[in-house]
């Protein structure tokens, strides 16, 4: 909301710099965003007198003028408008001169003839929206005195930022009770008109259909009104808080919402059909031309103005074009009302048509203003644009209405929730300088959680205050907030991380140690993402959830799987030039449709909120090394990435043979397991897959549904452990193609003996001195006791017997 | 200056000579090359020798430095020498191998972590909650009127007419709420989602941090107390806060929470849009109808909430003047956090 400080100083004084006050009312919760010195300037335009004028040579709707602009010689200028003549006084740019949107005057030749300068059309100088022809001044001014002596104006706009439970604040008026509360003065109503009873009958009958959308409407007749420019004193302050003057009909109604906050609307009589307006909701399949020549189309149960042939009003939110205002008006019908806020917003939101008024009404009128507002509105026409008032009007309100019930106070808790000790007098004090009355009720000094100690009467401008804690919100608000201070809250009981936070605060720092860079990804997905990934129909992550009301050309989609958002990091970084290979990991959740009631839920419509498992990703890019036995060496990273980070989280993670994931190579991949079941798959990403997302560098990729991972570290006690050396074997083995090397380590586990600690693969070699279809495994085996040093012939023994046992068992010989 | 130089090479290598231990060769370096040694005040004294000798000067001096450095190596060398036997020759300028590359966390996260970090040392416990959240709780529950401006539609994505992205992670106070008996002190750190449009301050999701203390006299005093030490712990300086009145359906009072601006220190700048002060949280007394709807007696307790978007104190932290670098994961951005925990 933009006030101007001109506009304000006409109902409240104070005498601070304009910083002081928005600091001020910054303080009490009128955010001041912004502090404007407005302008308003014709450098340049000056008053002149056309000395002389004749016919343009070569145009006929041109004249040639020479005007005194009281620069001592006369000046030439071609004018198109129809009215120049000579002996008129006018506002003449010269040469140099700078009109509104920034239009700067030089000097130039029309059809032919040079012309130095401009006589002016108020539109030119944006002083009226209409009006043709130039402006023609009765003024005794000497020529050449600036345009800005009779046209100037200089004020400060302050931009307020409004909540919405403030409405109140969205007027001048409004503003002004809180710069006399804070100053201590009192607010000065604008003069208001006061009809005279009379036996003229405004021959109009209102009906409300239903109270609950429209509490009140009051229609007022005006007669004869002048049509013309607003005077200039409304104009000015229209112009620097950014509204558009047209004319003294429209600007008045604007002018008096500006001021008290009460929106109206103005019909042509003359255009109305019959004496009866009712208030009701439209049928189904009604359009309607607002005033903004705009064809709509209405949401049945909209809530119309009527009268006698159909609709002439979107309540609250804009008249209609068929009973428009125009220059022909002579009799004008002005509506104040009081709309449901809600039916209001529905039909401005449905519409997509946000006025001035509905952004008033969808936060609430104020009953009492409906009243007042038109009488401040019917005194501006009678004196500003001539008009004649029927002093009759109709008045039609619901016969309920009550207003809001007084708040008890009980300074117990005003103390209790503020933490400042704040006595009866002083919260009353409060109160009544915000335009509240006060009872005191009890005994002043009681404080206690029973002591009601006033009863607060709410006026009609505050529909913010319901309850005793709203009332609190105003003690503190001119309390100030700043005065607060202490407090005795000295920290919960909690103070550690759980278990789940901590481990995956590890496993973040772990990766980055790791070299691996965090990813935060967008929850969307790409439309053609399942598509690219392969997924089939009957994948259940196909199954997505979509926002219904999406950003203009946003994704619709929440992500059921994190790939895609993976590759596209991937694809921009490898493009951007990153070193390969790329390590990349995210912790980040996805989105399942889910369906059923969970055991934690509170409420029944919980199951239709989704599942979100947290998962943890991570992605080796570009490396196209080979490492052991042939198999690319990034492959076997991922895997052994899985085994460290289980060590270093001390959970049970294993990778096995075989995933079956849709966007892993077959034989590529693992199923990661815990406890016996699967939470997570690691492998490499299918070319074309990760080509379907310009990745062209290998990528393997490994992911771990945490939300299937008991986090929790395992549990840990010491152990005595072998204090005696260990014996370290080598054995070479020739091992056909087909066995694995799993199947190995688990025979020699299972034949070592008891004294055997530990089996590891330390080379593969295939080529010269290896049979065909063979490969030579170097495996190193170490062998231990708890009781006492080792001797060599146990060890022996213990060989003998895993040589013994992988020929009889695999046909494994050993490699001499 | 000149003589000063020759004065230096001539007594600097006396100096050196007669240095006889490794630590007094090491204060000699300091004394001579530190950062307030005499040859480097020297070379900051160059500004002030006139243009046309400065060239000259400058090389004579980088001589010197260059031959001291030298003269140091050599004597520190010498003096070692004859403690641990034989010197070997190598190239001790090539590069050193890491054990592995170094890679980051996501200034985010970080954020969002150390964040807890301050609140762990409160006494603050940690919770989260849904994403795709009810409206109920994302709005209803926390007592935003129906079809009010205050809960806006234009801001929030819908799933349906009862399920939303969340907005906020006020729900989780909600939540949390209702399983649990004060005393209660927890922060609900997560992802929110508005529907904007995307520019440099602005982005459709985004990280909120929400707090929260409920107790049988929890105060305002409590809220400004608990807000200034998070700030002082953060932000490091004593950053002056500033309280403002404001709404939110959920608090009452209600205030935003400023910080005086961390660029220009209150003067203006554009960065505060010349307020001298930047909006880090909004905040306020837990609404009594927010406490009923958890199902705790009416007056029994009282309590504080608080809310403020990580993204944006990130920013403020690093200076980060487009929201959307946190999203991109552009590794040349990424890279300038590396050690950042």
């Amino acid at each position: 909301m933009k006030i101007s400080l001109d506009w304000l100083r006409e109902y409240v004084a104070w005498e601070d710099t304009p910083a002081e006050l928005a600091a001020k009312l910054t303080a009490a919760g009128l955010n001041v965003e912004g502090i404007e010195e407005y302008r308003q300037s014709f450098p340049g335009v000056v008053v002149a007198r056309v000395v002389h004028r004749e016919q343009h040579p070569n145009a006929d709707r041109l004249s040639l003028c020479r005007v005194d602009d009281g620069s001592g010689a006369e000046v030439q200028v071609v004018c198109g408008a129809p009215n120049v003549r000579e002996g008129l006084t006018v506002l003449f740019a010269q040469v140099g001169a700078v009109l509104p949107g920034n239009f700067k005057i030089k000097k130039s030749k029309i059809r032919g003839v040079e012309s130095f300068g401009m006589i002016c059309s108020a539109s030119e100088l944006e002083l009226s929206a209409e009006g043709d022809g130039i402006m023609e001044l009765a003024t005794e001014l000497p020529a050449g005195t600036s345009a800005d002596e009779i046209y100037g104006f200089t004020d400060t706009v302050l931009d307020i930022e409004v909540t919405p439970n403030r409405p109140d604040w969205l007027s001048h008026v409004g503003v002004a009770r809180e710069v006399a509360a804070i100053y201590g003065t009192k607010v000065s109503m604008p003069y208001k008109w006061n009809s005279q009873q009379s036996g003229e009958n405004l021959g109009v009958k209102v009906q409300i259909e239903d109270y609950g959308d429209c509490r009140r409407f009051t229609a007022y007749g005006i007669q004869n009104a002048v049509r013309g420019p607003s005077p200039k004193w409304m104009q000015d302050r229209l112009r620097a808080i950014g509204s558009r003057p047209i004319n003294n009909l429209v600007d008045i109604t604007n002018y008096v919402m500006f001021e008290l906050g009460q929106p109206m609307h103005a019909y042509d009589r003359a255009k109305l059909s019959g004496g009866v307006i009712t208030i009701k909701r439209a049928e189904a399949g009604l359009t309607v031309q607002t005033l903004d020549d705009q064809e709509r189309k209405l949401d049945e149960g909209t809530l119309l103005i009527c009268d006698e042939a159909g609709p002439i009003g979107l309540a609250g939110v804009m008249g209609l074009a068929n009973t428009e205002v125009g220059p022909e008006t002579t009799e004008i019908l002005l509506e104040s009302g009081f709309f449901d806020p809600m039916l209001v917003r529905q039909a401005s939101r449905g519409l997509g048509l946000l006025s001035e008024a509905s952004y008033r009404f969808e936060r609430g009128a104020d009953w009492d203003m409906v009243e007042t507002a038109a009488l401040r509105a019917l005194y501006l026409f009678q004196e500003l644009a001539e008009a004649r008032i029927v002093p009759d009007w109709a008045d039609r309100g619901d016969p309920d209405y009550r207003p809001a019930p007084d708040i008890p106070l009980r300074v117990w808790q005003v103390s209790r929730l503020l933490g400042a000790e704040i006595s009866t007098d002083q919260a009353a004090q409060y109160l009544q300088a915000l335009g509240l009355k006060v009872q005191p009720m009890g005994n002043p000094g009681a404080v206690s959680a029973n002591a009601v100690n006033m009863m607060v009467k709410v006026p009609s401008f505050r529909r913010d205050l319901h309850q005793e804690v709203d009332l609190i919100e105003e003690i503190v608000r001119s309390h100030g907030l700043d005065n607060l201070g202490g407090g005795d809250f000295r920290g919960g009981a909690g103070g550690v991380p759980a278990d789940r936070d901590l481990q995956l605060r590890k496993a973040r720092t772990w990766f980055a140690a790791c070299g691996y860079h965090e990813l935060v990804t967008s929850s969307f997905m790409g439309e053609k993402d399942h598509e690219h990934l392969g997924l089939p129909e009957e994948d259940i992550r196909r199954e997505t959830i979509s926002v219904i009301n999406p950003h203009h050309g946003g994704d619709t989609r929440l992500r059921t799987v994190l790939l895609p958002s993976l590759l596209q990091v991937a694809r921009r970084n490898v493009n951007a030039g990153a070193a390969l290979p790329l390590r990349l990991f995210q912790i980040n959740r996805t989105y399942l449709p889910a369906g059923e009631k969970r055991p934690d839920m509170k409420r029944e419509d919980e199951a239709l909120l989704p599942e979100e498992p947290l998962f943890l990703q991570f992605a080796l890019i570009g490396s196209r090394e080979v490492g052991m036995g042939g198999v690319p060496a990034d492959l076997l990273e991922i895997k052994g990435t899985v085994e460290a980070l289980a060590t270093f989280l001390r959970v049970p993670l294993a990778v096995e043979p075989v995933g079956t994931e849709r966007w892993l190579q077959d034989g590529a991949q693992w199923r990661i397991v815990a406890d016996d079941q699967v939470v997570g798959t690691a492998g490499r990403v299918v070319a074309d897959i990760a080509g379907n997302f310009e990745v062209e560098v290998p990528v393997a990729v490994a992911e771990i549904n945490l939300d299937r991972l008991a986090l929790r570290p395992l549990p840990l006690k010491y152990e005595g452990f072998a204090r005696y050396p260990a014996i370290k074997r080598d054995l070479s083995l020739l091992v056909p193609g087909a066995v694995r090397y799993g199947t190995i380590r688990d025979k020699v586990q299972e034949v070592g003996g008891p004294l055997l600690r530990r089996v590891d693969l330390f080379d593969i070699y295939r080529g010269q001195g290896v049979p065909e279809g063979f490969g030579a495994y170097g495996i190193r085996l170490k062998f231990s006791s708890a009781k006492g040093s080792l001797k060599g012939k146990a060890v022996d023994k213990a060989i003998e017997g895993i040589i013994r046992g992988l020929k009889e068992g695999l046909g494994i010989e050993q490699r001499v | 200056m000149k003589e000063t130089i020759d004065r230096l090479r001539s007594d600097g290598g006396e100096r050196i000579a007669a240095a006889d231990t490794p630590a007094g060769i090491e204060a000699l370096r300091v004394a001579l090359l530190g950062r307030k040694g005499e040859v480097t005040l020297l070379l900051r004294g160059l500004k002030d020798v006139p243009a046309d000798e400065r060239p000259a000067m400058g090389a004579a001096l980088n001589r010197l430095k260059v031959e001291l450095g030298e003269l140091l190596d050599a004597r520190q060398q010498e003096l070692a020498g004859g403690a641990s036997g034989e010197a070997v020759e190598m190239d001790l300028t090539l590069p050193g191998t890491p054990p592995c590359p170094v890679g980051t966390n996501h200034p985010l996260v970080s954020v969002l972590e150390s964040i807890c970090d301050i609140f762990y040392g409160m006494g603050f416990s940690r919770g989260e909650g849904p994403e795709v959240e009810l409206d109920y709780y994302n709005f209803t529950a926390l007592n935003f009127p129906d079809d009010h401006p205050a809960r806006d539609i234009q801001d929030t994505f819908y799933i349906n007419d009862k399920v939303c992205l969340r907005t906020q992670t006020s729900p989780v106070q909600v939540r949390y709420m209702e399983r649990r008996e004060p005393p209660l002190a927890c922060v609900f750190p997560g992802r929110v989602y508005r529907n904007e449009t995307a520019d440099a301050s602005h982005s459709a999701e985004f990280y909120q941090i929400e707090g929260l203390v409920v107790d049988t006299d929890i105060s305002m005093a409590d809220l400004k107390n608990t807000v200034d030490t998070f700030v002082r712990n953060f932000f490091g300086a004593a950053e002056p806060t500033r309280f403002r009145p404001h709404y939110f359906p959920f608090t009452e009072p209600s205030v935003e929470v400023d910080m005086q601006c961390v660029v220009c220190r209150g003067k203006g700048c554009g960065v505060c849009g010349q307020t001298g002060w930047l909006e880090i949280m909004g905040a306020g007394m837990v609404h009594p109808n927010v406490l009923k709807g958890a199902g705790y007696p009416e007056d029994k307790y009282t309590g504080f909430a608080f809310g403020m978007g990580i993204d944006r104190i990130a920013m403020l932290k690093y200076g980060i003047d487009d929201i959307r670098l946190l999203y991109e994961n552009d590794l040349r951005f990424l890279n300038q956090f590396r050690g950042v925990l």
